[in-house]
């Protein structure tokens, strides 16, 4: 099915300016459809069965906002343009909406979040369409047509309406930190037992930092904050005037990234600077800190610790640089050179 | 109320579009409307287009004389594309469908009798000789076996006793080495409906009659059924979509459908060539029946006799 061409930079645009009202109530849309007059998208000499076709082209394109991955707001917009399309459809009968069968548990969970959240406009327009009977409940979202196509056209998101995606979170869960929490403990508890003084680990065996779990939480909030952070600054910037607020803004963006990258050398400095000392017993096998450029870890394997060394650390870089990903020469893990390191 | 937020306050006519629309949509469907205006004379819907429009909305609200027919909620509503059998070059990037549209609780078997298929209507045998008696059994009355064939069994149509099992011969096949198909099994069409199959959306299933005639199916879409749609038991396998497909005519009048095609005929331009009836007759026999000419004719049933 070839797109009707415009339709989804129009309702993209619509929903931008929705998501930039910040609010999800309807009269806050409805002036934004009127502004545009929305339901004219139907006009122009279009004979019945074209119109059909149209019809259920733009409520598709249109109900493809409705679900996850995006964000809160950008949902409860889709809700009123489909309600709004529903209604200003000039075809007899009406083209219905195709929700699919696997959609269904989101849009009820999204109904009573709606309901918790009090928004009763958003409730109420729901429940008009429900009544109007507007829905087919079907088993595929889409509806199949065998025509070649010259080109697949990816379907794409629109970066600023998706929840910003927190790879690091869905990496680092709560569950995941409880668990590495415990094999923490239990690896301690197993140093002592087999160490010679029962109530703490031998030195020897101290090989990665006590606290590298709190470390990691804390690590993961900030880089959630930063994101948020990022995000705002980012919706702010789209708007704010071609002037040098702007280029301010700009600057403050870039300066979060630089001072995030800032961020991200010094922790960096500081796990891979704090190398344990090894016993006298093995004095002939110090570890030596090797400068690496390797791009950002978060610690997540317990690294090998490195020689205390205050040698200046060549890994810090300024600017975006580290926040992108850099050519790595090799992956983070140390060499252990057999020779003495200096002190 | 929350309706009147909607719509604009003075009238508005749909067919025009507003000169200062902000919408990038209505801009680009303006051009193209006035490239229209320019290149069309008389901007009408044509025949075909209407014909698609009719058979998609003809049965579109309908309901039943008879309450018992009527359709209930939560009846499941699947939409079958039916390829034709015919095979021609220029339908090589989309081969023509049809559209059926059937009830989950109807059986296999209703859906069989619905597919019209021009090879069912064939009738077998060289009439040369006797133009007259050409028998009027068609190849639908003759051979009445057929089968579906949708994950891994086959539904073989046994209602009658001339039915055989064509599947037997596919089954014995993938049997006789190993194949890489599991067992394959043979049930009968009529005890099934299509609530019990388990289906895949898109992917392509067949049915299989008159021995070797195969059409592909496809399910695009499954829904449940809905207050707008026809809900009359009896319409049901409900044809939406059908294939136009250009009827030969008799190569003398060019006016009427061919009836008959003969081959290594002496008195025609080509091989084969198409006539009517009275044409034919008029050619090839003179005013006592008698044959003219070395020629075999067969009848011929076009594939455009559905349109």
């Amino acid at each position: 099915m070839s797109a009707v061409p415009g339709l989804k930079e129009d309702c993209e645009e619509l929903l931008d300016a929705f998501q930039q009202a910040d609010t999800v109530r309807f009269e806050r849309f409805a002036e934004l459809w009127r502004e545009r007059r929305f339901h004219t998208i139907f006009y122009g000499r279009i004979r019945a069965l074209e119109r059909n076709k149209i019809t259920k082209k733009t409520l598709d394109v249109a109900q493809q906002y409705f679900f996850p991955p995006y964000s809160f707001q950008i949902r409860v917009g889709a809700l009123y343009l489909l309600y709004g399309l529903y209604n200003a459809q000039l075809c007899q009968p009406k083209q219905k909406i195709r929700i699919a069968l696997k959609h269904w548990p989101e849009i009820q969970k999204f109904q009573l979040d709606l309901l918790d959240a009090q928004h009763y406009d958003a409730v109420y327009i729901f429940r008009r369409l429900r009544l109007a009977r507007a829905f087919h409940f079907t088993a595929m979202p889409k509806l199949l047509t065998y025509r070649t196509k010259k080109k697949i056209e990816k379907s794409y998101f629109k970066e600023e309406f998706k929840d910003p995606s927190n790879r690091v979170n869905s990496l680092i869960t709560n569950d995941v930190l409880e668990e590495l929490m415990n094999i923490h403990d239990h690896y301690q508890k197993m140093k002592c037992v087999i160490s010679a003084d029962k109530s703490q680990p031998d030195k020897a065996l101290s090989l990665i930092k006590d606290d590298f779990v709190v470390n990691l939480k804390d690590i993961t909030l900030e880089h959630q904050e930063w994101q948020q952070n990022r995000m705002k600054l980012l919706r702010n910037a789209k708007v704010a005037p071609e002037t040098e607020d702007k280029k301010k803004e700009e600057t403050l963006l870039k300066s979060e990234g630089s001072e995030r990258a800032n961020a991200l050398a010094r922790i960096k400095y500081k796990s891979y600077s704090a190398v344990v000392e090894v016993s006298r017993s093995r004095r002939h096998r110090q570890v030596q800190l090797e400068s690496s450029e390797s791009g950002p870890s978060c610690g997540k394997s317990p690294g090998r610790s490195k020689k205390a060394s205050r040698t200046p650390q060549p890994a810090r870089r300024g600017g975006m640089q580290v926040a992108e990903e850099t050519v790595t020469r090799h992956i983070g893990m140390p060499i252990i050179v057999e020779e003495d390191s200096d002190e | 109320s929350i309706d009147m937020l909607m719509s604009s306050e003075k009238e508005e006519d749909p067919d025009v579009i507003p000169e200062d629309s902000s919408l990038l949509t209505l801009r680009i469907r303006k051009k193209a409307l006035e490239r229209r205006e320019e290149t069309i004379i008389v901007d009408r819907a044509c025949r075909q287009e209407t014909l698609t429009y009719e058979m998609e909305s003809h049965a579109t609200g309908k309901r039943p004389d008879d309450p018992t027919d009527l359709i209930e909620e939560g009846e499941l509503l699947l939409t079958l594309n039916i390829f034709y059998p015919v095979i021609f070059q220029k339908h090589k990037d989309h081969k023509p469908y049809q559209t059926v549209l059937v009830l989950g609780s109807q059986k296999l078997t209703e859906l069989r009798d619905s597919i019209s298929c021009v090879s069912d209507l064939q009738i077998g045998g060289e009439f040369s000789c006797q133009p007259d008696q050409a028998p009027e059994h068609i190849s639908k009355d003759l051979y009445k076996s057929a089968f579906f064939y949708f994950e891994g069994i086959f539904y073989n149509d046994k209602r009658y006793p001339e039915c055989r099992d064509l599947s037997r011969t596919i089954i014995e096949w993938s049997e006789s080495h190993d194949r890489g198909y599991e067992n394959l099994q043979s049930v009968k069409m009529e005890d099934y409906v299509f609530n019990d199959l388990s289906l895949k959306i898109g992917f392509p299933y067949l049915y299989c009659h008159q021995g070797n005639c195969e059409h592909i199916i496809v399910i695009t879409d499954i829904r449940l059924i809905h207050h707008d749609d026809c809900l009359d038991r009896n319409l049901y396998p409900l044809l939406v979509k059908k294939h136009w497909l250009c009827t030969r005519k008799c190569f003398v009048c060019k006016m009427y459908t061919a009836r008959w095609v003969t081959n290594r005929d002496s008195l025609a331009p080509e091989d084969p060539c198409f006539f009517c009836d009275v044409c034919f007759r008029m050619l090839h026999y003179d005013a006592e029946g008698n044959k003219l000419g070395e020629f075999l004719a067969y009848p011929y049933v076009d594939p455009g006799i559905f349109n």
